[in-house]
């Protein structure tokens, strides 16, 4: 299959996300109505049909490690703080059990979600098996909730501070980096069910490595690299923002005394 | 000498009885503002040896075919040369005016840890020592400044000269993180009421976020120090090619810190030039959260980055691809700073006193430096220039035409404050022309020089066209340069002792170093004005129209710890930084199996029980605290003790351990993975050994009666160090002895 053919063929016209979404989109018109920041929350739903319908999902389906970095970037990092970000700004996130409001959680389960899927068993069984695949992608939607919440909570009083933010935005990015710098150089093989595909289904392998001229060592280190550099450029992105929330606060008439 | 002693003792850095024991006053002091001078005087001094040393390169570069140094003699004269300037000179000239200013600009007593500031002053003289003891001892280094192996191996350096180098530099890079740490614990905890982080002059601010640059990056540079001795003192592997290891990997290591190190001389500098710019133009700084807000995005960006120093190297399109791209992005922060300092200018009343021309010459070079920086982060433009002069002459334009010259308006503008006196203006001038001249005639060719093609670290070259004439006017330059700097010197003594008097603001300066007076007495202020922004003697002097509040809406903004536990959380993080090396460079080099031993003759099930002491001695030492809190003192000695005990056997069962493998003929040296199996577990010994130390010296304390104050935040703070030991020893567990299992 060439590229041209591939790019019309390649959708995945999966029931289950058009599902998902269509039901995101009615539970928050029932909730919240159409507010200004509905534009977010077409955003996020934009982006899950683009991370799990357009080709990238069929190339992630066991052809490429990078378009599966790619997707497991967006559903982690880019969905859930498109999501929280479209709550309206009233709402409290504050929930029982009250554990799942610490900072500690909510940092381990973003940075566990990369270190967990990416241990070398975990990744191919995400690809070989249907229900883990499923697994996967729920549990980064949820756990980049949890990670997010933190930072993006639409309540102020829910939000660490902003240092403090920075602090926890750096320290995430620092650990994912380490990842990322291991799978980028590392000699063995961290996924291996897409260096060598049991299927090639689509027939595009011949396309992919000969026209595209990715082999599986280049696939794995671009793989490597998207969450060494673009990731921790979101997490910048992030940090900006922190920063610009900081300096923020409105300035008082100089009547005012400290 | 008298001389000096009474112009001190008239700047009223002596009282009568320390005049009459100077020597000792001075080398005994704990005073932030005598440590900063140390400081800056050490770095004067390493100054002019790392000048010597340049004036030597020029002038053997200054015409083809010259042999005034043999070959091996050029190599140490830039090998120490680059090190000297770096480690010996922009560092600790930066931290000397940081020590001065800092604890000034925030209202402070005195550094948060006046003792620890003293050590970490002591040990740059120290390390300077030993990097140049190597002289005497068989040859300096002669690997460059940044000693890529495996030149800097024993098979090709079989000279002593590269081990004083790395101890030189450890010891230099852990005196660093010692002034780092004090510096965070000072500006987050010993800030004058009202001094809110948001109020922070830029200076300090920068000073602030750049700390954490150094206590992230030195302790790499650290780790490979230690790796690259244990290679060459232990017969080790890390960076020896032929016993499995990886040249590369120093490379990678060394530029992870490299490449912030850059900033980390930097941004000392943008803040320099963040106070002097408006001071001199008479006018706020355009846009002071854009200039705090893009340090955190440079200092981030800057840990990011470092393999753009390594597109030659042959890591493949796709590696070179995003850090092309990563490397670019560096250039909008920056500019965004450029933009500020150019928008304070514009509509000012400026006033050109020397303080400022460096400033400006530091802002309009740092625009060139940063133009050619950004042509060398284009991959393709990098293999053709690299190693050239157009690279020297980039990083030169970083190093002096920004750096240097930001020093210099910083010593011409703070020197009033130090000594009591101005410095003269006329000679003043003519030390800034001088040094600008001589730099643009010196760097400026050398771009030129660089694409006519000549390649850096040559000791002597053809007379190909244009090199010749070249190279001389380089080497005119360099001459300027040095005229420049004996008239600096001669008129920082000369103005010392017949300077006029500055009084407390000589500028019209606005932060609250120049609320004092000049010098400031030992405790520093008498009495602070009101600070309600980040001009308060702006408003003191105006205060019909002050400048509006700067608000303390967040609980941030007032967040002021307890010391000893900040102090302790920052060494936390650089110790992590550290140890995140070394597992890092155990799971590379393990990631294939070598032949020899291997992780399955470590026994399991003994280091795994050991291992369970580790862990219960964290629960011990929380029931200490606990007790401690509960004022159960009897109680709380019972569980210290517990304590360490648990660590004494878990070092015991190590020993077993090292024991067992020495004995089946298993050492550092027998292959990839003993090398660095016993570096991991060799250094986490030695911290578990160190929290002993302390853990001892808190019983002993408490069993002489100390503590009588109920929260010990001695305690706490060890404690803290204790389960940061624990859970490194939970990681250090899990990859070595774990990990194989589960494959």
């Amino acid at each position: 299959m060439t590229t041209g053919q591939f790019l019309i063929s390649g959708w995945t016209w999966s029931a289950a996300v058009f599902l998902f979404s269509a039901a995101v989109l009615a539970l928050y018109l029932f909730m919240f109505r159409v507010g200004r920041r509905i534009g977010y929350l077409a955003a996020a739903l934009g982006v899950v049909l683009v991370t799990l319908i357009s080709p990238l999902n069929a190339l992630a389906d066991g052809y490429l490690f990078s378009a599966h970095m790619l997707q497991h970037i967006l559903l982690l990092l880019v969905v859930p703080a498109l999501l929280l970000l479209s709550l309206p700004r009233s709402l409290s996130l504050a929930t029982r059990p009250r554990v799942f409001g610490h900072p500690l959680v909510g940092w381990v389960a973003g940075v566990g979600a990369m270190w967990f899927w990416h241990a070398p068993a975990l990744c191919n069984a995400a690809v070989s098996s249907r229900p883990v695949h499923a697994l996967q992608t729920v549990s980064l939607l949820l756990l980049g909730s949890l990670f997010w919440r933190q930072v993006l909570a639409p309540r102020e009083n829910e939000r660490l501070s902003p240092p403090g933010a920075i602090l926890y935005l750096f320290s995430a990015c620092v650990t994912c980096s380490a990842l990322g710098i291991i799978i980028t150089f590392s000699p063995v093989t961290i996924c291996s069910i897409y260096a060598m595909p049991p299927v090639d289904s689509l027939d595009m392998l011949p396309t992919i490595r000969a026209s595209w001229g990715i082999t599986p060592e280049r696939d794995q280190q671009i793989g490597g690299l998207l969450m060494w550099v673009p990731m921790c450029l979101i997490y910048l992105s992030a940090i900006i923002a922190q920063i610009a929330r900081w300096f923020a606060e409105p300035v008082v008439p100089a009547t005012e005394t400290t | 000498m008298n001389e000096v002693t009474s112009a001190l003792a008239r700047a009223g850095l002596l009282t009568p009885v320390q005049r009459e024991h100077w020597a000792i006053a001075w080398i005994s002091t704990v005073d932030h503002k005598r440590i900063g001078i140390l400081y800056m005087v050490t770095a004067l001094f390493f100054f002019v040896i790392g000048g010597i040393e340049a004036m030597l390169i020029r002038l053997q570069l200054a015409v083809p075919h010259n042999a005034l140094l043999s070959p091996d003699t050029y190599n140490m004269v830039f090998t120490m040369h680059g090190t000297t300037m770096i480690f010996l000179v922009a560092m600790p000239v930066l931290f000397g005016l940081a020590n001065y200013f800092v604890p000034l600009q925030i209202g402070a007593r005195d550094m948060a840890f006046p003792r620890l500031n003293a050590f970490s002053f002591w040990l740059v003289p120290f390390g300077g020592l030993l990097l140049h003891f190597s002289f005497l001892a068989g040859g300096a280094p002669a690997v460059g400044w940044f000693a890529y192996a495996p030149l800097s191996e024993m098979p090709y350096s079989s000279q002593p000269g590269v081990n004083y180098w790395a101890l030189a530099l450890l010891v230099l890079g852990i005196g660093s993180v010692g002034t780092s740490i004090n510096l965070i614990t000072t500006v987050l905890t010993q800030r004058a009421k009202n001094m809110t982080l948001r109020r922070l002059p830029l200076f300090s601010w920068m000073m602030f976020v750049n700390s954490f640059l150094v206590i992230l990056a030195l302790p790499v540079l650290n780790a490979a120090l230690v790796m690259l001795l244990i290679d060459r003192l232990l017969n080790a592997h890390f960076f020896l090619p032929p016993g499995g290891g990886s040249a590369i990997m120093w490379q990678h290591i060394f530029w992870a810190f490299g490449h912030p190190e850059v900033y980390i001389v930097a941004i000392p500098a943008f803040g320099i030039l963040s106070e002097v710019i408006p001071v001199f133009a008479r006018k706020p700084i355009f846009g002071y959260e854009f200039v705090a807000g893009s340090t955190v995005a440079i200092a981030f960006l800057s840990l990011l980055v470092w393999a753009h120093h390594m597109f030659t190297v042959g890591l493949g399109h796709t590696v070179d691809l995003f850090f092309v791209a990563s490397s670019m992005l560096i250039a909008i922060p920056t500019g965004v700073k450029v933009l500020a300092w150019s928008a304070t200018l514009v509509g000012g009343r400026i006033r050109l006193d020397t303080p400022m021309l460096f400033c400006v010459a530091a802002l309009i070079q740092f625009l060139v430096a940063g133009l050619t920086g950004v042509s060398l982060a284009v991959a393709a433009l990098d293999w053709q220039t690299k190693n050239s002069y157009y690279l020297v002459a980039h990083f030169h334009f970083v190093f002096v035409g920004l750096i240097v010259f930001a020093i210099l308006g910083a010593l011409h503008y703070w020197f009033p404050k130090m000594s009591g006196r101005m410095l003269s203006e006329r000679l003043g001038k003519w030390t800034f022309w001088l040094m600008t001249i001589g730099f643009n005639l010196t760097f400026i060719t050398q771009h030129f020089l660089g694409l006519a093609g000549m390649p850096r670290r040559v000791y002597t070259y053809a007379d190909l066209p244009g090199w010749g004439w070249m190279n001389m006017v380089s080497t005119v330059g360099a001459f300027f340069m040095a005229a420049a700097s004996l008239i600096f010197v001669w008129n920082l003594a000369a103005s010392l002792l017949r300077g006029k008097p500055a009084g407390d603001n000589p500028w019209s300066a606005w932060t609250l170093e120049w609320a004092t007076t000049s010098p400031p007495p030992q405790e520093n202020f008498l009495r602070l004005p009101p600070i309600r922004n980040r001009r308060p003697l702006w408003d003191d002097a105006n205060p019909d129209r002050p400048d509006p509040l700067v608000g303390t809406k967040w609980k941030a903004d007032i967040f002021a710890p307890e010391k000893n536990k900040t102090a302790v959380i920052v060494f936390i993080i650089s110790e992590a930084a550290f140890f995140g090396v070394l597992i890092l460079a155990y799971l590379f080099y393990n990631a294939t199996p070598q032949p020899g031993p291997s992780a399955h003759n470590l026994s399991l099930l003994k280091t795994g029980l050991f291992s369970l002491c580790l862990f219960a001695s964290s629960f011990t030492i929380w029931r200490s605290e606990r007790s401690l809190s509960q004022g159960r003192r009897r109680a709380m000695q019972g569980w210290l003790a517990t304590t360490i005990l648990l660590g004494v056997v878990f070092i015991a069962g190590q020993g077993l351990e090292y024991w067992t493998l020495f004995r089946s003929g298993v050492s550092v040296s027998s292959n990839l993975f003993a090398t660095t199996f016993f570096t991991v577990t060799g250094f986490h010994g030695l911290h578990v050994c160190v929290g002993l130390i302390a853990l001892l010296i808190v019983l002993g304390l408490m069993l002489a009666g100390d503590f009588k104050r109920r929260p010990s935040p001695a305690l706490k703070a060890v404690g803290l160090y204790w389960h940061f030991v624990d859970l490194v020893w939970v990681v250090v567990f899990s990859t070595i002895y774990l990990l194989p299992h589960l494959r």
